[in-house]
């Protein structure tokens, strides 16, 4: 008799990386059988990150940048071929369509890394708007934290429908970081060829003009500051001036997941970034004045610098000048995962079609000097 | 003829008359508000939008062989509200009308919309 279909739906790396060790749990309990289906403008990126985790996606469907046209594109594939439940991961660009268009035909939908949601009150842009549609469309929410779980019961989801399983970023840093691949690009092999500096990765995915251009200065005092610093620059072209800045443009993910495991102290605007370089061990500074990802804040191994040069260079270098400083960020451990949150996901949608018992929630860690 | 397209106009418009016309007998209707819906009660709470709402625009529209998915943005006077809405079409009329509220910003911005129990 053959196993139950998911469909794990995702379009981008970083949804890849996240998504692959769930469908290697889903195999190796026996219960499921996991299809990755790459939807959305560039399935090959998505096909490059899983084929560091040795996947393949079983189904792509090009869906464009209108989520209109990937809906109908995925609706056809289910009408000849439907699966049991899909499975989300995040708020990415794939996740809205893929779930309209399985709630449209009856499909469960189990949303990984459900319930996360901006920190500013009162904040009612679109894209918190469509977080929250997602909640609604889902059958299944598998939040990371207790925060995310408590987002979603402040908006009325049933708490019988929620499950505290962690994400899978260190699931992914776990597959990946243990084999130790070389650079497959041969600028960063040369630039770490050496081995002594300390590297800093800076991310820019969300920041462009006049703030990319502050970042970029705040990087050129850093390296003219700190003689024994590298610096990776990823989503943008480096400032140039200075031979330890390299660019890495978008990395396929093996070299992304290196760069973050060498890392000394990631710059980061993207969550999703900042979330893997804690699953590496590295701490990280953000550049924005807002973030959905509280709990690094409140477990001290993430802050908040925004844009500005100096104050960037300040905290950085409070950083790269203490190296006890740095790791006493890290003293509280990851709030996002144990490691053990695709093995979850894996049973969790396996319960939901009747194979087995839902898993226990994930473990959490109490905050340092918070009353129990 | 355009069944989808009429139902959008028509409940956009506050044709509650054509609304009535376009729901087959024993439509289905579901949707995720605290509160019990029937085709009746659909209409009303689509008759309140329309009235309240400064616009509501349609930002999706997946047409299918059987029906339609659809989004609309519903604007109020301090914000806006997102909805999806699943149509199945058979015959010439809706046979099945399944709605997705942000629940958060309808309570919010449009208050009073549906009856809780």
């Amino acid at each position: 008799m053959s196993l139950p279909e998911v469909h794990l739906v995702g379009g981008t790396a970083a949804e890849a990386a996240r998504l692959a060790p769930v469908a290697t749990a889903m195999r190796d309990q026996g219960r499921l059988e996991p299809i990755l289906v790459a939807a959305g403008p560039d399935p090959l990126a998505f096909t490059r990150a899983l084929a560091a985790f040795q996947h393949a996606p079983g189904r792509a469907v090009l869906g464009g940048s209108a989520g209109a046209e990937m809906i109908c594109r995925l609706d056809r594939l289910w009408a000849t071929h439907a699966p049991a439940a899909i499975m989300v991961q995040g708020d990415g660009g794939a996740c809205l369509p893929a779930a309209l268009a399985a709630f449209w035909r009856r499909v469960p939908v189990v949303h990984l890394d459900a319930g996360r949601r901006s920190s500013e009150l009162g904040v009612t842009t679109m894209a918190e708007g469509n977080r929250r549609l997602l909640a609604q469309l889902a059958t299944v929410h598998l939040a990371a934290t207790p925060l995310a779980a408590m987002n979603l019961l402040d908006e009325g989801i049933a708490g019988g429908d929620v499950l505290l399983t962690g994400n899978t970023s260190v699931d992914a840093a776990l597959a990946t970081v243990g084999r130790r691949v070389p650079y497959a690009d041969p600028a960063l092999a040369e630039l770490r060829a050496g081995g002594a500096n300390r590297l800093l990765v800076v991310a820019v995915e969300h920041t462009a003009g006049v703030a990319l251009e502050l970042v970029r200065t705040a990087v050129r005092r850093l390296v003219a500051i700190h003689s024994d610093l590298d610096v990776v620059m990823l989503g943008t072209d480096p400032v140039g001036g200075s031979q330890r800045i390299a660019g890495a443009g978008r990395p396929a993910y093996p070299d992304r997941a290196r760069l973050l495991a060498d890392a000394y102290l990631i710059l980061t605007d993207d969550g999703d970034l900042h979330e893997e370089a804690l699953a590496f061990g590295v701490p990280a500074l953000v550049l924005r004045e807002l973030t959905d990802r509280l709990e690094s804040m409140f477990a001290g191994c993430a802050r908040l610098v925004g844009a500005s040069p100096e104050a960037i260079v300040a905290a950085a270098s409070d950083l790269l000048d203490g190296r006890v400083r740095r790791d006493a960020m890290l003293a509280a451990g990851n709030p996002y995962s144990d490691g053990l949150t695709s093995r979850r996901a894996a049973q969790a949608t396996a319960a939901l079609l009747g194979h087995g018992a839902f898993p226990d929630p994930m473990p959490v860690r109490h905050a340092a000097g918070l009353a129990r | 003829m355009d069944i989808v397209g009429f139902w959008i106009r028509s409940w956009i418009n506050d044709d509650r008359l054509a609304v009535r016309q376009l729901l087959a007998p024993d439509a289905e209707i579901e949707w995720n508000l605290d509160a019990p819906v029937d085709d009746e009660e659909l209409v009303q709470t689509l008759h309140r939008i329309a009235v309240f709402a400064d616009s509501v625009t349609v930002v999706l529209q997946a047409p299918a062989e059987d029906g339609a998915a659809l989004a609309y943005d519903l604007a109020a006077p301090f914000g806006t509200a997102r909805m999806f809405e699943f149509l199945t079409v058979a015959h010439g009329r809706i046979t099945e009308v399944r709605q997705v509220y942000d629940v958060t910003a309808t309570d919010r911005f449009l208050p009073g919309l549906y009856a809780t129990p």
